[in-house]
């Protein structure tokens, strides 16, 4: 039922190149969630994300241009690039992140060739919204008019409405299937929902909307996975596509991730643009002020995210949470010692893992393992008191 | 006039013996616990097989991470150097050396007359040196010449993370456990290792032509494999693990010659 | 080794003054709560200015200065490190930061008895840390109120094509006002956390005293143009700290035109920093802080570093002057400007905090490689030593582009690995390796 996912996901190249020939429209890749698409589907343009390949032997490519010290990931995009794989591109744009993404886009825009860039000084604070909302919508102006100039046309309110529509009803109906996650037999894995939500960052979301209403009509709300009895986890961390990893968890130990809190999960696209009678370009910016942070702009005492990632226990009834960090993440290590303090309190049963570009399968098997035994264990222990 | 040159490595010292420019004499001692003893060893050891006593020698120069123990010795250079002025003699063209030793690994870029103008060395991690190959062929319980000879058998590319020794073992662990052909597993580990050492040449601007020297050199599934990754065709001395040696020999003559 | 003398030298006359300030600093702080003044912590770039309104008896202590102290006393620094990688947290974080909550975990300061805890936090950010660095503190130190300004608001710059060089963004408005909306959020919150009222007059003379103490370091560094150089670079880590421990404070505008004066007094006689001064370099980035006798290496073969980016625009303020010289950069005073009300001076803090060379890393690598080409002729240069700080992930985004430009401008250009904070991460005798075939490769060493 998801293969049409998978299959956008494993050629997300070959989509890209038949699309610009089948509509004459460009392509812009982007680096990190925190980048207005709708602005982007009001000018017709399409966005992609840029992501890894999961090739260790071409990340060396990336080498003599970032710092040792970096994560894998954005090494890894960096990579494909300089290999040429995103040759379509015809531009690129940043939502300020990171600072090691950033570094991958900022050696991008300098050695590979492509007609237009932009970056986007997305505001780090977000917990102070009357100053933040108005500095993004400034800055949302400022890209439309890039836009513009590059593609010698005006983009209109209209425009911008038609764009935000397109991309909440997306948001919309991938939540609609979330749901189905919640489910104590839950009718999707949590692999099916990766290629789900990352296609979506890869494809035309009008495209991929039609095909989520087709699972729908196909009776993806009443499937059986035969998954009642698994154990019920979640993923929270960094960026996350690692599909070997994910398949080991799910198929060779038979648990089911119901839910995650990744930028290539739930966080992507958890929330809309709430339109109202507002100027777009406010209703735009205040979405992404509002959004589910990342960690790195998430500066409450209490933290919003995890506010979150508990709700989410609650509602997908998980039972254990895999932490999943790409190593040397500073706005992920800055955050995991709190979040596992605080999933440990609440009695959330926790554990860490460090990815790289590649993972040792065999290695982290025997951890997960050893992991999900600690459920059957308090099953015995429960049958002991009856 | 003769110059000695002694590169106090991690693994072994070597000695070469230089009369008027030209080799004519060498020696390896593994480095042992005493690496003054192991240093006094290579250093005989060269004159001897050189034929020339330890009166008839000008100039004793150190080089390499020991080289302050070497006390017989009346000058040091850093091994950059070394590298930069032994390749040019032994070929002229080159501009770019990549040394790979036991623990250490570096990319230097020189100018015609062996003079280095930057260099790059490997991070604080076996992954890029000869080490990582060793232990890799213990994993699969083969000597390090059958396991380079393996690797020549194979055209398949597996992915292995090579940032981290401990990381890499555990892929091949897991590669064993799947029974991947043997074969495979040593290609992908001089792969990864290459992809490594690649990288840390292109820290600097690699010019042609390209040498590869030190130990590892004498690895041909490693050679095959960066050759592969630099797109490049690479020189490889006969002696690699000399070279060093053989610069410091002449680094010696020309600073005795000048004065 | 080098033994040819050829400059006079001596020792600076206002180091002692130096010293003793740098001391009454922290003591002001320890001490603060026996006189019912107020203390707050934060990182150096923060717009310590702001805090200065509510009144003459508040102190505080920043962090990065803090954390290099800690890595000073290496013994100390292990343990900091060993407590805080015992509670989880990633050994690759900024060392600096893992000094400060070692420092707290363990309850001990630097300077001797226990971490004096501030009354509130008072942040800049503009790197992955700033702002968690000082959230984490708070919820280890049980919850100390934080208060956060963000600072990435974009380029200051940017290339103009005929002129070859940077200049100001004329797009700088909702910028400027980004910053002074989130100040203004600020003092109100500040009046509500320490119950003070505030005043705006202490607030435009501390504001007063940031632009000059700031420009005035450029100056110092500007006199460091001559040869021979009259202060290390080793020395002026002693100096340039003032201005990241409070620079909006009247005593550091004081000590810098002291030290001003001492600088331009020393170039008028040839007083030289070494007395063998043959080759000049420049650095990068913060320096392993535990191993600062790597610049005496240098200095036996008689390399004198005549600064770096990192110590010239951490905490100096600069500008692109129309021939294209980088130069100290005009303060709202000196161009008449006259400053009257809390807006008036937020709108000139936040301007002048959004054009700090240091600042447009962030945005673009090519700004710092311009500069650094524009250091390395302007103090008259021969080579490069660039460290790969692996304490600080922040200052080394676009070392690698950085030293790619270098090197293709035809500039000698040498890197080590290390870390400024955690002695784990420094290899001595490699580094020394590297920076001998770096003087070799000069010319310095036959």
């Amino acid at each position: 039922m998801f293969d049409k996912f998978r299959e956008w996901y494993e050629n997300r190249h070959e989509y890209a190149k038949d699309w610009k020939e089948k509509t004459g429209g460009k392509v812009v890749g982007y680096i990190c969630t925190y980048i207005p698409e709708e602005i982007l589907y009001a000018a017709n343009v399409l966005p992609v994300r840029i992501l890894g390949g999961h090739e260790p032997e071409s990340i060396g490519l990336a080498e003599p241009y970032l710092f040792g010290m970096y994560c894998p990931f954005c090494r890894d995009c960096l990579a494909q690039g300089l290999q040429g794989k995103y040759a379509y591109l015809d531009g690129i744009v940043i939502g300020q992140s990171c600072i090691h993404i950033r570094q991958t886009f900022f050696s991008w825009r300098q050695r590979i060739p492509h007609e237009f860039d932009h970056y986007i000084p997305m505001p780090m604070n977000v917990v102070t919204p009357r100053a933040s909302i108005p500095f993004l919508r400034k800055e949302l102006e400022i890209f439309k008019s890039a836009l513009e100039r590059w593609l010698e046309k005006e983009i209109t309110d209209d425009d911008l409405r038609r764009g935000i529509e397109i991309v909440n009803k997306n948001r919309r109906l991938m939540k609609k299937v979330y749901n189905l996650r919640r489910e104590p037999n839950p009718k999707l894995t949590g692999l099916e929902a990766m290629y789900m939500v990352v296609s979506s960052q890869l494809t035309d979301k009008n495209e991929h909307s039609d095909a989520i209403e087709e699972m729908f009509n196909n009776g993806l709300a009443t499937r059986d996975l035969g998954r009642e009895s698994s154990i019920r986890l979640m993923t929270v961390g960094s960026e996350n596509d690692d599909v070997e990893f994910t398949k080991m968890v799910e198929e060779t130990l038979g648990a089911t991730i119901v839910i995650e809190d990744h930028c290539t999960g739930s966080r992507y696209f958890w929330e809309e643009v709430k339109l109202d009678e507002k100027d777009p370009l406010t209703a735009i910016a205040e979405r992404y002020v509002t959004r589910t942070p990342c960690p790195q702009r998430d500066w409450e005492p209490e933290r919003i995210r995890f506010r979150r990632i508990l709700d989410l226990i609650e509602e997908f009834g998980v039972q254990g949470v895999l932490l999943i960090q790409q190593k040397f993440c500073d706005p992920h290590e800055l955050d995991i010692p709190a979040l596992r303090d605080l999933l440990n309190e609440k009695g959330i049963k926790n554990y860490f893992l460090e990815f790289d570009v590649t993972v040792p399968v065999g290695q982290f098997r025997i951890r997960v393992e050893a992991f999900l035994e600690t459920f059957a264990s308090d099953e015995l222990f429960a049958e002991d008191i009856v | 006039m003769i110059a000695v040159g002694i590169d106090m490595g991690a693994k072994n010292v070597k000695a070469v013996v230089v009369r008027d420019g030209e080799q004519i004499g060498r020696s390896i001692f593994e480095t042992g616990f005493d690496r003054y003893v192991s240093a006094r060893k290579a250093f005989e050891g060269a004159l001897q097989d050189a034929d020339v006593g330890e009166e008839d020698v000008g100039v004793v120069v150190a080089t390499g991470a020991g080289k302050k123990v070497v006390t017989f010795a009346e000058k040091q250079f850093t091994v950059m150097a070394c590298n930069a002025k032994g390749i040019v003699r032994l070929f002229p063209s080159v501009r770019t050396v990549i040394d790979v030793g036991a623990e250490e690994a570096r990319a230097i870029r020189l100018d015609e007359t062996g003079k280095v103008i930057e260099f790059a060395i490997n991070e604080k991690c076996a992954a890029g040196a000869g080490a990582f190959v060793e232990a890799m062929a213990r994993a699969m319980e083969v000597e390090v010449g059958e396991f380079a000879q393996l690797s020549l058998a194979s055209t398949k590319a597996i992915p292995i993370n090579a940032q981290c020794v401990i990381f890499a073992e555990s892929e091949v662990v897991s590669l064993i456990h799947a029974e991947t052909d043997r074969a495979d597993i040593a290609k992908a580990v001089h792969d990864a290792m290459a992809a490594r050492v690649g990288a840390m040449s292109q820290r600097i601007k690699v010019q042609k032509d390209i040498a590869l020297v030190g130990g590892v050199a004498r690895n041909i599934g490693f050679v095959q494999s960066l050759k592969t990754f630099l797109k490049e065709d690479l020189l490889v001395p006969p002696d690699p693990e000399f070279v060093t040696a053989l610069g410091a020999a002449l680094l010696g003559m020309e600073g005795e010659e000048s004065d | 080794m080098d033994s040819e003398n050829k400059y006079p030298t001596e020792g600076f006359k206002c180091w002692k003054k130096a010293k003793e300030l740098r001391l009454q600093y922290y003591k002001n702080y320890m001490q603060a709560k026996e006189k019912g003044g107020i203390r707050w912590a934060g990182n150096a770039p923060s717009i310590d200015a702001v805090p200065y309104g509510l009144g003459d008896d508040v102190y505080h202590l920043t962090g990065e200065p803090y954390g290099a102290t800690v890595a000073y006393n290496k013994e100390f620094a292990r343990r900091c490190h060993e407590v805080v990688e015992a509670k989880g947290y990633a050994r690759d974080l900024c060392a600096y930061m893992r000094n400060y909550w070692g420092s707290v975990l363990l309850n001990e300061f630097v300077f001797g008895g226990p971490f004096p805890k501030p009354d509130f936090m008072w942040v800049l950010h503009s790197c992955c840390s700033h702002a968690k660095w000082y959230q984490e503190a708070s919820r280890i130190e049980g919850g100390i109120p934080y208060f956060v300004i963000d600072w990435s608001a974009g380029m200051y710059y940017k290339w103009d094509e005929k002129r070859e060089d940077y200049v100001v963004d004329p797009n700088q408005e909702h910028r400027i006002q980004y910053l002074v909306d989130q100040m203004q959020e600020g003092i109100e919150w500040l009046e509500d956390i320490t119950g003070r009222e505030y005043d705006d007059e202490k607030l435009i003379q501390a504001a007063k005293n940031y632009f000059e103490s700031t420009s005035l370091w450029a100056e110092i560094c500007t006199l460091n143009q001559a040869i021979p150089a009259p202060m290390d670079e080793k020395t002026m880590y002693s100096f340039y700290v003032f201005a990241a421990l409070h620079k909006a404070h009247r005593e550091v505008v004081e000590f810098y035109k002291e030290l001003r004066d001492e600088m331009r007094d020393r170039v008028a006689r040839g007083i030289a920093a070494i007395p063998n001064e043959k080759a000049r370099i420049m650095t990068d980035i913060q320096p392993p802080w535990g191993f600062l006798e790597i610049y005496r290496y240098m200095e036996s073969y008689g390399v004198v570093s005549i600064g770096s980016f990192y110590t010239f625009t951490l905490m100096g303020h600069w500008e692109i002057a129309e021939d294209g010289t980088f130069r100290p950069r005009t303060t709202p005073m000196e161009k008449g400007i006259e400053i009257r009300t809390r807006e008036d001076a937020l709108r000139l803090l936040a301007d002048w905090a959004l054009g700090l060379p240091m600042a447009q890393i962030f945005y673009d690598h090519r700004f710092k490689s311009h500069i650094m080409k524009k250091i390395f002729t302007q103090w008259k240069c021969n080579g490069i030593i660039m460290h790969f700080n692996r304490g600080c992930e922040g200052l080394t985004l676009g070392v690698a582009e950085n030293k790619q430009a270098l090197v293709e401008a035809g500039i000698p250009v040498a890197y080590y690995e290390g870390n400024m904070g955690d002695e784990r991460e420094f290899e001595l005798a490699t580094v020394k390796e590297q920076i001998t075939a770096f003087i070799e490769s000069l010319g310095l060493i036959k």
